[in-house]
């Protein structure tokens, strides 16, 4: 087991690797921007290294200085939680070439799954269903309008090397394909150094339905069920459950096997989630993700399983303690995710906490860096807190997520608490009747 | 910082503590952890605390919390730009680049700090006298942390 983990992460989620580490008895070394002295983290860490000034380049995504931390620190390994480097192959790389374990998969896979055309074609070799769309990347305005044709608009064009929702633009119809197709190629260059684009079928109405896998190194692999996450704005998630109100169990059992056997034939180490689109009964792979994601917390609390602890052991080289047969999926779990930004308008709102009281009780549970006084920076993005709720069965998940809604005070800032508040009020919600394209039409971006 | 970082700063507060407060021992313990610092007082009469006075000695010269704040807002504080290892001379053995009472000139190398391998000379930004040297020989330090003051 190690004796030190460097966390190259911050805010809640660099907490939650603390925890899990203190509670397997694994010293903790945090690593942070001069905006985050005084962040819960570093205060609780054993040991803490100020690695640069607030940007992020400058910091979190400071590999030698990371590295640094960690040389003249003494740690063992290096967990990159979830955005900043987790998926950054080369990262990964250097971790291991500088004798550090990376809490995390291959950087082979990490880069496979990272560019979205191989991940498409390992995913359709590993036999998982696909969304109709281009083979590859597309050279020119002829292709795209080729394929709006072949597969009918509308489409959409995507960064070969976005993800997580970003770069990506939407063709209703060949007249609209020049302009979209030359600005997201600029875009995608600006975002993420390359200008690559492919096209998909848009779907009219799916659902988000993605699969959580574990790993070890010994060929074991489980699934973990499926998080619905179909509440999104700006292809930005906002709220999560599990299970999801549209599969049934033969349906979770079905998508995730076929995920699971993707994951064994893969080779693949550690947690990941493959991610699909859901229609009319039917699973579409869209992309793949090598790293811990935010909302974890909702298939821990339906299965009783750490993840970040499952990490940690694989990384050591660990087994599984857990057969398929041996995961029970017991009740309802959901998250909101607070932002610190305006409930309507969505205008940033950093700040100081003045007042701040969580709520508790039964079945809910907070991640958050968040406490009174804490000075929130305006450098990083705006997620401030977790709020998972869990029950017996869905209907008292929403009674004790409305209940804890309530109750929760971040007093000095905006936050979406009043967002979820009236998310969850509607009947649509409250039916479990939703797709990704429900929640924009109701705060009034789409029609 | 790192643990032995922490353990000096520890026993510096805890024998400023001592002075403060006209103890002779004081012994603190976390885990398995302690530590112990004493010291022996001479039976006078009340000690007179004379304005400017030297603080009365206590195990090691300390550096009290206030002036290590003092330090980092100290116009002259050279500060690290990197995380990494701290040596003050340019090769184990060679003397040290400059010594308390040093006069340096603008460029000139004062330290070197190591990160993966590479030695990064770091310079002083201004000509000026060298009024305090914070950093030890093959100390880690982190980004911002006060090396040396060069007034």
């Amino acid at each position: 087991m190690f004796d030190k983990v460097l966390i190259a992460n911050r805010g809640e989620i660099a907490l939650r690797i603390h925890r899990a580490c203190h509670e397997m008895g694994i010293q903790t070394v945090a690593i942070h921007s001069t905006a985050d002295n005084d962040a819960m983290h570093v205060r609780l860490a054993d040991e803490s290294v100020c690695i640069g000034p607030p940007p992020a380049k400058d910091s979190y995504l400071n590999i030698p200085a990371i590295l640094s931390a960690a040389t003249i620190t003494g740690a063992d390994a290096i967990h990159p939680g979830y955005g900043f480097l987790s998926e950054n192959a080369r990262f990964a790389e250097l971790v291991e070439e500088h004798g550090f374990t990376f809490i995390g998969p291959t950087p082979e896979h990490i880069r496979m799954m990272g560019d979205k055309i191989v991940a498409k074609q390992t995913a359709a070799k590993l036999g998982l269903p696909l969304v109709p769309g281009s083979p590859g990347p597309v050279d020119n305005l002829d292709e795209v309008k080729a394929l709006g044709k072949e597969i009918g608009y509308p489409v959409l064009i995507k960064a070969v090397a976005g993800g997580g929702g970003r770069g990506m633009k939407v063709i209703d119809s060949e007249g609209q394909a020049e302009e979209a197709f030359n600005l997201a190629r600029q875009e995608a260059t600006a975002a993420f150094g390359n200008g690559s684009v492919y096209v998909e079928k848009y779907l009219g109405k799916p659902r988000h339905i993605e699969i959580q896998i574990l790993a070890d190194t010994h060929g074991n692999v489980v699934h973990l069920g499926e998080r619905d996450c179909s509440l999104q704005r700006r292809h930005q998630k906002v709220l999560e459950e599990t299970p999801s109100p549209a599969l049934n169990r033969e349906m979770r059992e079905r998508i995730g096997g076929l995920a699971a056997d993707a994951i064994r034939t893969m080779g693949y180490r550690g947690v990941g989630t493959l991610e699909f689109l859901f229609q009319d009964g039917e699973f579409y792979f869209i992309e793949m993700n090598t790293r811990l994601q935010v909302e974890h917390p909702i298939t821990e609390a339906i299965t009783g399983i750490d993840l970040v602890r499952e990490q940690i052991r694989v990384a050591t080289g660990g087994t599984l303690g857990l057969t398929q047969a041996a995961i029970k999926f017991a009740g309802h779990a959901i998250e909101c995710r607070i932002n610190a930004e305006h409930p309507e308008t969505f205008v940033p709102s950093p700040g100081r906490i003045t007042d701040y009281h969580p709520p508790g009780g039964l079945g809910v549970r907070v991640d958050s860096a968040l406490y009174a006084g804490y000075r929130m920076p305006p450098y990083y993005d705006s997620l401030v807190a977790k709020l998972i709720v869990a029950g017996t069965n869905r209907n008292e998940c929403l009674m004790r997520l409305r209940r804890a809604l309530e109750e929760y005070v971040v007093g000095g800032i905006d936050t979406t608490i009043p967002l979820h508040q009236r998310l969850i009020a509607q009947p649509d919600f409250v039916n479990g009747d939703y797709n990704i394209h429900w929640l924009e039409r109701l705060v009034g971006l789409k029609k | 910082m790192s643990k032995n970082q922490d353990d000096l700063d520890l026993v510096r507060r805890l024998a400023g503590m001592l002075n403060e407060a006209g103890l002779s021992e004081i012994e603190y313990e976390v885990d398995n952890r302690r530590i112990r610092v004493s010291r022996t007082i001479t039976p006078i009469a009340a000690p007179v605390v004379l304005p400017g006075a030297a603080v009365a000695a206590g195990p090691g010269t300390i550096a009290a919390p206030a002036a290590a704040a003092d330090d980092n807002n100290h116009p002259g504080a050279v500060k690290s730009p990197m995380v990494g290892t701290a040596y003050m001379s340019p090769e184990p053995g060679k003397p040290a680049f400059v010594a308390v009472g040093d006069k340096v000139a603008a460029g000139q190398t004062l330290l070197i700090i190591e990160a993966m391998k590479t030695f990064n000379p770091i310079k002083a930004t201004k000509a000026g006298t060298v009024t305090k040297v914070v950093v030890e020989n093959a100390q880690p330090v982190e980004f911002g942390q006060v090396l040396m003051v060069v007034e």
